[in-house]
């Protein structure tokens, strides 16, 4: 009836479409994450209103919702499971490098399509002016991809807290403030119409982070 | 194939769950683990899967026939504390949790396995509308989806009727007759019977 086949790659795309299917069947992330970006941008350009942003408060504020909608979403992938009661089961039956993987990758995708949102009401409320698109995506993508690899790798940490969600904001925010600074500090230069910097140490992070997190995670995974 | 447990004990602090639990169970054989509410069976089902420590002992498989067991996970578990996914279908619960291990369970298969366990009609829905015996039955079809070499059963029979329990009975022969080992938690003194051996904690 059944052949096993090599099932690491099997096991990630297992754990992203599955995850995937039941966030496109529940809507709750990704709802959650939308109606959050949706408040501060619009709350911000409310009790502002017509007021251009100076490149160092735009980009700041850009990345304070990416990193709260971050927050108040990317938790969820760990804490359905444990909540629900599926969560032994994919410690009995996935590796935990694989669940890591697969995690991560739907995160990135959660926060990657958040963005597609969240940028064009970001220009249309702020009348903010990107010269350098191509250099403004490639902080993005990097950018949400070190907030969705520490995400998940905290979000795992915290499954058996109590206050989880507070655990999880607290002990994610030092973490990425490296990587955060810098994309703040990139995206200023962009929005001042100059060339980027620091795109080589968000990579580096990025890369340090997911190889810490597929060394590690067996042990917060298993213990 | 055979699974050995030496001189297994659990504690929960001070207290003391068992201690020096002992078994040597070969493949085509079923065990039954009885004993009163508390007294370990779960947790001694979890420390055999993995998920769970003992205080003391090993657990080791040895094979007879390597070439037997190249396309066979080791463990699978029903139990109360494993759930499926409510938003996902039970074709889509059994693919994914096959897949997981790197099966290739087809569609139909899939499909096959839930008449077998009752869910005809059922097996398209997603599982917000299922019952707690139809969850039951959803598991019984997953394990038998997965195949393992050692099955390890946590009262396979709760919220089940006496169409469900046969349904158990027969899982638990298919098993058996897979030349796989089956550990059997139970409270239930009939179902006990359906093993060749028998202990109490």
């Amino acid at each position: 009836m059944q052949t096993l086949k090599s099932n690491f790659s099997t096991s990630i795309w297992a754990i992203f479409r599955k995850d995937l299917l039941c966030e496109f069947r529940s809507s709750y992330s990704i709802a959650t994450l939308i109606m959050f970006a949706l408040t501060a941008l619009s709350s911000v350009s409310m009790t502002n209103p017509g007021v251009a942003l100076s490149p160092d408060f735009a980009a700041s504020l850009l990345w304070v919702v990416l990193f709260f909608c971050a927050m108040a979403g990317l938790s969820r992938v760990f804490v359905n499971e444990q909540e629900s009661g599926t969560l032994i089961g994919l410690r009995m039956y996935a590796s935990g490098q694989a669940v890591f993987i697969g995690k991560f990758l739907f995160n990135l995708l959660l926060l990657l399509f958040l963005s597609c949102f969240v940028i064009p009401l970001f220009v249309l409320f702020f009348n903010i002016d990107i010269n350098d698109w191509l250099a403004f995506i490639k902080i993005l993508i990097l950018g949400c991809t070190g907030i969705a690899a520490v995400s998940t790798l905290m979000a795992a940490i915290v499954i058996y807290t109590h206050g989880k969600q507070a655990i999880f904001t607290v002990i994610t925010f030092p973490i990425l403030l490296p990587q955060f600074l810098c994309a703040v500090n990139s995206t200023v230069k962009v929005f001042s119409g100059l060339a980027p910097e620091g795109l080589l140490f968000m990579f580096g992070y990025n890369l340090a982070v997911l190889a810490a997190g597929l060394l590690l995670f067996d042990y917060i995974w298993h213990d | 194939m055979k699974i050995v447990l030496a001189n297994i004990s659990k504690r929960f602090g001070s207290r003391l769950l068992f201690e020096n639990i002992n078994i040597e169970l070969h493949s085509g054989q079923c065990l039954a683990i009885t004993g009163d509410n508390g007294t370990g069976k779960s947790t001694l089902l979890k420390i055999i899967s993995g998920l769970t420590r003992p205080a003391t002992g090993s657990i080791a498989i040895h094979y007879n026939n390597l070439s037997n067991i190249n396309n066979r996970p080791k463990f699978g578990l029903v139990s109360p504390d494993m759930a499926m996914y409510k938003a996902l279908t039970a074709i889509e619960n059994i693919t994914f949790w096959s897949k997981l291990l790197g099966l290739s369970i087809t569609e139909s298969q899939a499909k096959e396995l839930c008449g077998t366990v009752g869910l005809a009609g059922s097996e398209y829905k997603q599982l917000s509308t299922y019952s707690t015996g139809m969850f039951q039955r959803l598991k019984l079809a997953t394990i038998m989806a997965v195949n393992p070499l050692v099955w390890l059963l946590d009262e396979p029979s709760s919220n089940l009727d006496e169409s469900g329990k046969q349904i158990v009975k027969d899982v638990i022969n298919r098993a058996v007759n897979s030349n796989s080992a089956v550990f059997l938690a139970t409270n239930e003194a009939k179902e006990a019977e359906y093993a060749n051996f028998k202990i109490k904690l």
